[in-house]
């Protein structure tokens, strides 16, 4: 469809319009303040360079990805599976839906010392707190979706002679699948944020959290610029590119 | 299969949609239930594939209660009823893939039957990228692939222009003479009901009963509905549409309660 890919190229000029203007602010600090409260994009952008090179910063990398990879994904099953009970089943939906909201107010990183000491020091609590933070979106966008399914839809399965499972697997599941990509969206904001934070807490073995940490306890502005940016790049290509490649994957029915 | 509906009677809290109603569909006939709009019409149709209960009475198929939906009575919805995220193909052989036919088997009678309702070259088309017309072809081919033993058609055609409408009236009348359901159409277009329906039970507003009966029996019959003009003029008087051009009189609406 030709709208979409006119918005896909205005999107991208609109991206490449905000990352010139967020360096540039960042530059227009650097001069003002002294180098070693705020370094200059291209010093950071060097020891970005010189990080890509070393084996510490891709295991750190891979310890970040690993917790999130955990934490997102189980938040997804979980999510999906909660939200489509609780939309299916009437009785079992408001206090769910009533439940979730209220849980959903508080901060990820709230939970962190309940689950440090629960679970002990390790990649565990990280885990637990990035679920919980990816968990409720997911949970809430699949439910309400999953209420507002077509009667139709439902009813001619019915007719069709559906078993339940087969109503979930082949009617409730594609029907839901655009809300579900809309949250599972805000959940990866969720995610991400509860894993940085978490890290940065809890500090164990390397990832991206505990190296941003570091950086500004030991007051080494250049790292935590290089920090924050590689934070804020992975961010970005996990859920423009990545998401929504998926995305456009699995509605590809919506794109012809 | 024999369609029985004893005092069959439908309330939603206090609103009576059905009250009694008593008839009887003999195997492989087709019946044409006419009324106003919110008559209760649709209600009795999903009464029939076990998608609503009766609140007082007894619906049958064959002697036995309806109590569920089962595949040997299928619905025809007015539209939207084909999934979006799947391919004509794929709605069709969804029918046969829910009786857990293997899929390679559905697939392959799926295409079989896109064809039969002339939709050959379109199995890979989403309903969205075909017109209205062809979208309720593919309704149709998802019912009879099932090879239901009652069609149950609800409005089937209600969204469509007239000439398309024309069209597929052709269309399912040709497939419901070469596999002989029994039929219960619920439908406006008084010509519709003419045309495919060997009887026509014409509908009371709510709560719904039958204001008259009108027996065509099974004969061949074309668009040219000439001959049963006489037929239509009486119907559509019995929903308050006047068709003779008499102006000192005025026919009355039907009301509730008046039978023949």
């Amino acid at each position: 469809m030709s709208t979409s890919t006119t918005t896909g190229v205005a999107s991208k000029r609109a991206y490449v319009l905000a990352i010139a203007f967020i360096l540039f602010f960042w530059q227009v600090a650097a001069w003002f303040l002294p180098s070693f409260l705020m370094p200059d994009v291209h010093v950071a952008l060097g020891r970005l360079w010189q990080e890509l090179g070393s084996i510490e910063f891709y295991a750190g990398l891979g310890n970040s990805m690993g917790r999130l990879g955990a934490g997102y994904g189980a938040a997804l099953v979980a999510g999906v599976v909660l939200g489509l009970v609780g939309g299916t089943l009437s009785a079992v939906r408001s206090p769910l839906k009533a439940a979730i909201i209220i849980l959903q107010s508080i901060p990820s990183i709230a939970w962190v010392p309940l689950f440090l000491i629960l679970m002990g020091f390790g990649n565990m609590p990280i885990i637990v707190v990035v679920a919980v933070g990816a968990f409720f979106p997911t949970a809430l966008s699949v439910m309400n979706a999953t209420e507002s399914v077509e009667r139709v839809h439902i009813d001619a399965a019915r007719v069709m002679g559906a078993s339940r499972l087969q109503m979930l697997k082949r009617i409730y599941f594609p029907a839901v699948t655009p809300e579900l990509i809309t949250g599972a969206q805000l959940a990866f904001g969720n995610a991400w944020r509860a894993l940085i934070s978490a890290e940065m807490i809890v500090g164990f073995s390397a990832g991206l959290g505990k190296s941003l940490a570091y950086s500004g306890e030991i007051a080494d502005m250049t790292g935590v610029m290089t920090n924050i940016l590689v934070i804020a790049v992975l961010a970005a290509v996990i859920d423009q590119v990545l998401l929504e490649r998926v995305k456009h994957r699995l509605l590809r029915y919506q794109y012809l | 299969m024999q369609l029985q509906f004893e005092k069959v009677t439908k309330s939603f809290g206090d609103l009576n949609v059905i009250e009694a109603f008593d008839n009887t569909i003999a195997d492989g006939e087709i019946v044409a239930l006419v009324g106003p709009s919110g008559c209760g019409k649709s209600t009795l149709l999903h009464m029939v594939a076990g998608l609503q209960q009766a609140t007082g009475g007894s619906v049958r198929a064959a002697g036995q209660p309806v109590e569920k939906p089962a595949p040997e009575r299928t619905l025809v919805f007015q539209e939207h009823a084909l999934y979006p995220w799947m391919t004509l193909e794929e709605n069709v052989a969804l029918a046969l893939e829910f009786q857990d036919q293997p899929a390679k088997e559905a697939r392959a009678k799926a295409r079989q039957w896109l064809s039969r309702v002339k939709l050959g070259g379109f199995e890979g088309y989403y309903p969205h990228q075909v017109s209205g017309g062809m979208r309720q072809r593919c309704a149709l081919a998802r019912a009879f692939i099932a090879r239901p033993k009652v069609l149950l058609l609800d409005e089937p055609f209600g969204a469509l222009d007239a000439l398309t409408r024309m069209t597929l009236q052709s269309v399912l009348k040709e497939l419901i003479e070469e596999e002989r359901p029994t039929v219960v159409l619920v439908t406006h277009d008084v010509d519709e009901a003419l045309y495919l329906a060997d009887r026509v039970l014409v509908f009371s507003q709510r709560p719904a009963r039958v204001l008259k009966e009108f027996t065509l029996g099974h004969i061949p019959k074309t668009h040219d509905l000439t001959a049963f003009a006489d037929i239509r003029c009486e119907v559509l008087a019995l929903l308050g549409i006047d068709t003779k051009d008499d102006p000192g009189t005025e026919s009355p609406i039907p009301n509730k309660g008046v039978t023949a």
